[in-house]
This record gives structure tokens, C-alpha cells and sequence, in this order.
């Protein structure tokens, strides 16, 4: 019934779609071959496609620049935003899904709109308050700042997993006596323990990729990989591809597996909870 | 024990339980006021102001010469005209995808292939697409072995090279995440009723324009939401890329107050700007938010 002729069972349908696989593959592949290649092929004349393939490039990229400090950086701000988005945000949702009070809507949608805030728009007056705190320059300031432009998504993400728990658990516990945090705590933050995961997944990759915030923010000490990998220039070289393409790769494996652990939850992730599946 | 608390809680339970969600909201409200409040407040503040260390009061100054500098609304103009274009071509293919692979049993694997692209640092893929157009010349040579005659093609040299290779690499970025949203639409659809369509001897196109698409309008229109606001401050890839060239052709509003602010300094004049963006975000998140997501409040 579903392998109708007229669908994806036609083989234009599956070359189109192996036409795409290959536009999504075949960079990502020219990529890894940067990564591998020592740095005098990378920019040649006519262009080398058949490179000589060699990690020896690594110790030398890794000498140059301090790779693991930027990664620990990146590790640092990432986790220390998500975690500030899970503090704030968890009561914030369960309050939003689990109560009927006056200006829930409004509240709600005023979360919802600083997602749409343009960071260009803020960054002026955030660079100066961390000038003013002291803290420009420190992954304090990049945690501090992408909690804030994680925290609507966190809310909203769990806000909608939470909606979906009956009321009939939550009123059993409370004629059981238990009380309103109790509830929350033992019951309702078990019970969409996938929606935290996945909130906590996309609000760490939208950390990971942040850019222009980063840029004001780290100037030298606080450099996360997604900044620091545009400061691999060295003079005369030049912009130092290999050094790039092994830092993206160094991002891109944790991304991958976090997505692959909630790849059924990622549509909802994405669209803030409102589109289911 | 449990008794004696429930009764506790029960007795001071009127002013609690009406107060107790906003206890809960007040850390997230008073954070997220921090970041949009605050900031407005501060910009709106200096942007009446001139000077880069000795501040100096000028009133609307800053907003009379913006709204005639030709920068500023060439800025906006690149903007409106990449993000279109960009969203245009990114819900077009998206669309095409999803609508071929929603069926198909190799679904979960089309979709980890093609989201990969989404998985790289923006950044990265700025390089990644740099090095591909411009210094590393691949599509100049591409082209060349297919029998252009152009030679090495100065991708930042004109402006509708320089504009396509910022379509590209955000095309290339994130198509997927339109994408998956559409797939997950698609799926979440009752399949009886194509199904019933398909015995009444309805065709697949017809299937699909008529019946599949209009059911999942509300999905379509948040991805458009949520993907055409991220284009609209596109931001990185002219940073990594172009950086404005050739002569401002490619330069975002995003870019033009991140250039006033932190290259020229006049953090003034890019306050100004910034208000008008604000002022503009409002309005359009107001309006188009609470109309897309209201399925989601419900």
C-alpha cells in the first residue's frame, strides 16, 4: 500500500534524494581532507582534490595554538549555560504548563519573544555591563550570556512536554499530602525527563554555534572554539585551513551524538515545542 | 506528619497558591528582563549620545544623520533581499525533500545524512564555503573542467557572486532544519485520509498540493517563523566571508551596527541603529509570534 509506484518507490525520487545526500556529503568530506592534508596542498595552483593524507599536520597545529584551552573553554561555557538555563528554567515551565494565574499568556509569550531578539540589537549595551562587571574576556561572561539566549527555547521546550502529563497524577499526590515542590521535584520533572534532555541538547549546540556575542565578549583568555577557529591566521600563511578543519571536526562529533540521542525528539526540539514528532 | 503539613499548606494555601507560579517565573523573568529590558533602556540612552570616552548629550543627532545614511539603508535592503532569497530557496528544497522521503522507510537515515551540515559551527561552515568559492578557487576549476572559459572567478569581486555565496552557505547550513520540521509535519498527519484520497483515485500531486500541504500549514509557518527571523540578523557568514565587500554590497544590519560599534567605535551612532532594530523586533515578534505558536498554548 505505502510503496506506491508514484512516491519514493520511482528512481527520480531516490536520485534527487541521493543528489542532496551527496551536496550534504561531498563538503563535509572536501572538509575532513583539509583536515588531513599538510598545509601546502590546501591552497595549490589547481586546486588538489587526491591530497596526501597525514595527521603529522596535528602536533604542529596543536603546538600553535592552544587547542585544548579553547575546547575546555567551549566545554565550560556550553555546560555552565545550559545548567543556568535548567535552574531558570524548569520552575519557569512548570509554572507556565502546570497552573491557571493571571497573565500566563502574557508571560509566556514575552519568553517566547526574546528568542527573536536580534543579538546585533543587544550587544552593545551587554558589552558595555561586562566591561562594567569586570568579567569581559572570561567564559563567565559567554555562560552568562547564552543562558540568556537559550532560556526562552529551554522553557518553552519543556513547557510543552510538560503540558502533556495528566492532572490525575499530580492531584492523587496532592490529597496524598505532598506539596506543590514536592510535586514538581518527584513527579512532573521525572516524567519529562526527555523533554530536559532534548531542551538541554539544543540549548548546548545553539551555545556551541553563537557568534557574534562571542566575539565581542572573548578577546584572547575566554576563546571558545567557535571564535577562536577564526583567528587561525599566521601572517604570511595567510588563513590556516587545516587548523580550522580540525577544530570544526573537534565540534562537530559531540554535536553528532548529542542529536543522535534525541534524533525523535529533534523537530519538536527545534520548533520550541510546537511541533510534535 | 504528612497530615499536619497538608493541613499547613492547606491553611495558608489561598494567598500561596496564587502567588506561588510567579515565585516560580520570577528568576527566568527577572533574567530575561536583564537581556531585553535592560539593553533597550541602555541603547535608547546612548544612542543620545556622541563621544567615545567623554560622552556628550545630542539629543536625536544620532537618528537625524542614520536615516540619511545610505549605509544604514543599504544594510537593511541586503538583508531583506538575502533573507528572502535565502528563505525562499531553503522552504523550496526543504519542501521537495520532505515530501519525497515522509513515506519512504529509509526515513531516519535520509534525515541523519541530511542534517549533518546543520551539526558544524556556522563559523566553520563559513570557512568551510570561503575556501570552497574563493581561496581554495574549487568551483572556479569545477566550472572550468565543465567548460567555462571565466578562469578564476573573483567570488568577491561582484556584487551577485558575493551575495550567492552567502545564499549558499546558509542554503547549504540550513535547509535542514526547515527540513526535519517539515517531515515531522508530514508524519504527524492522519495517513487515512490520503489514503482515502488515493482510493478515491486521486493523483500523488494532486494528494499532496491539495490535501497533505494545507493540513500542515501551521508546522510550515513556524519553520518559516523561526528560520526567516535567524536570517534576518544573519550575522556570521558575512563576518567570515565577505565582511560587507565588495563596497558594503553584502553588508546585514547585523553587521553594519557590530561594524559602527566595535570597528569604528561610534557606539552612539550604532545605538541608534540598534533602537530602530529593537523597536522593529518587537513589533514583529508580537504580531507574528502570538499568531503561529497560539496552537502551541492552546
Amino acid at each position: 500500500m505505502m510503496k506506491n509506484k508514484t512516491t519514493s518507490g520511482t528512481w527520480v525520487a531516490k536520485f534527487i534524494l541521493a543528489l542532496w545526500a551527496a551536496v550534504c556529503l561531498l563538503p563535509i568530506i572536501f572538509f575532513a581532507s583539509i583536515a588531513l592534508r599538510p598545509r601546502n596542498e590546501i591552497i595549490a595552483p589547481t586546486p588538489i582534490y587526491f591530497p596526501t593524507l597525514t595527521t603529522e599536520t596535528w602536533a604542529k597545529i596543536w603546538d600553535e595554538w592552544p587547542i585544548g584551552t579553547y575546547f575546555v573553554n567551549s566545554v565550560m561555557a556550553v555546560f555552565g549555560s545550559v545548567v543556568i538555563c535548567l535552574l531558570l528554567g524548569v520552575p519557569a515551565a512548570y509554572a507556565l504548563a502546570r497552573y491557571k494565574f493571571k497573565g500566563r499568556e502574557d508571560i509566556g509569550f514575552y519568553i517566547l519573544s526574546t528568542k527573536m531578539m536580534a543579538p546585533a540589537a543587544v550587544a552593545i549595551p551587554m558589552f558595555v555591563l561586562f566591561g562594567r562587571l569586570h568579567i569581559l574576556d572570561t567564559v563567565w561572561a559567554l555562560m552568562l550570556i547564552y543562558a540568556a539566549a537559550n532560556l526562552s527555547i529551554v522553557v518553552w521546550i519543556i513547557r510543552s512536554y510538560m503540558v502533556d502529563i495528566p492532572h490525575e497524577i499530580e492531584d492523587a499526590a496532592r490529597t496524598d499530602g505532598a506539596s506543590d515542590l514536592r510535586i514538581m521535584w518527584s513527579i512532573i520533572i521525572p516524567m519529562c525527563l526527555p523533554g530536559i534532555i532534548t531542551a538541554s541538547v539544543i540549548a548546548a549546540i545553539f551555545a556551541m554555534n553563537e557568534y557574534l556575542f562571542t566575539l565581542i565578549i572573548a578577546s584572547k583568555n575566554a576563546y571558545p572554539l567557535s571564535v577562536a577557529l577564526a583567528n587561525f591566521s599566521g601572517g604570511s600563511d595567510g588563513i590556516i585551513y587545516n587548523a580550522i578543519a580540525l577544530v570544526s571536526f573537534l565540534a562537530f562529533f559531540p554535536a553528532l551524538l548529542l542529536v543522535i540521542s534525541i534524533q525523535n525528539h529533534l523537530s519538536r526540539g527545534l520548533t520550541m515545542g510546537a511541533v510534535k514528532g | 506528619m504528612t497530615t499536619l503539613q497538608s493541613t499547613i499548606i492547606r491553611r495558608r494555601s489561598p494567598f500561596m497558591r496564587k502567588a506561588f507560579p510567579y515565585f516560580l517565573l520570577a528568576p527566568a523573568m527577572i533574567y530575561l528582563l536583564g537581556i531585553t529590558l535592560y539593553p533597550g533602556i541602555y541603547a535608547l540612552y546612548r544612542s543620545t549620545m556622541t563621544g567615545k570616552f567623554k560622552l556628550e548629550f545630542v539629543g536625536l543627532e544620532n537618528y537625524k544623520e542614520l536615516i540619511v545614511d545610505n549605509a544604514f539603508w543599504e544594510s537593511l535592503y541586503n538583508t531583506l533581499v538575502l533573507g528572502s532569497i535565502t528563505l525562499v530557496i531553503e522552504f523550496t528544497i526543504a519542501m521537495a525533500l520532505a515530501a519525497l522521503v515522509y513515506r519512504d522507510p529509509w526515513v531516519k537515515a535520509w534525515r541523519i545524512i541530511f542534517l549533518l551540515p546543520m551539526l558544524f559551527m556556522p563559523s566553520a561552515v563559513s570557512f568551510l564555503w570561503k575556501l570552497i568559492f574563493n581561496d581554495g578557487r574549487i568551483i572556479s576549476d569545477l566550472l572550468t573542467r565543465l567548460g567555462s572559459t571565466f578562469g578564476n572567478i573573483d567570488f568577491m569581486g561582484s556584487t551577485g557572486f558575493a551575495r550567492s555565496v552567502l545564499v549558499v552557505t546558509d542554503v547549504w547550513q540550513w535547509t535542514p532544519f526547515l527540513f526535519i520540521i517539515f517531515v515531522a509535519g508530514l508524519q504527524g498527519m492522519d495517513k487515512e485520509v490520503e489514503e482515502a484520497a488515493r482510493l478515491d483515485g486521486a493523483s500523488w500531486n494532486s494528494i499532496f498540493f491539495n490535501i497533505s500541504l494545507p493540513m500542515i500549514r501551521p508546522v510550515i509557518a513556524i519553520g518559516l517563523v523561526l528560520r526567516g527571523i535567524d536570517i534576518l540578523t544573519m550575522f556570521t557568514p558575512v563576518h567570515v566571508i565577505t565582511q560587507g565587500s565588495p563596497g558594503g554590497a553584502t553588508e546585514t544590519l547585523s553587521y553594519f551596527i557590530y561594524r559602527t560599534a566595535f570597528k569604528s567605535f561610534e557606539q552612539g551612532y550604532a545605538s541608534a541603529a540598534s533602537v530602530l532594530l529593537l523597536i522593529a523586533t518587537i513589533v514583529v515578534s508580537q504580531t507574528l509570534v502570538r499568531r503561529f505558536f497560539k496552537s502551541g498554548t492552546e
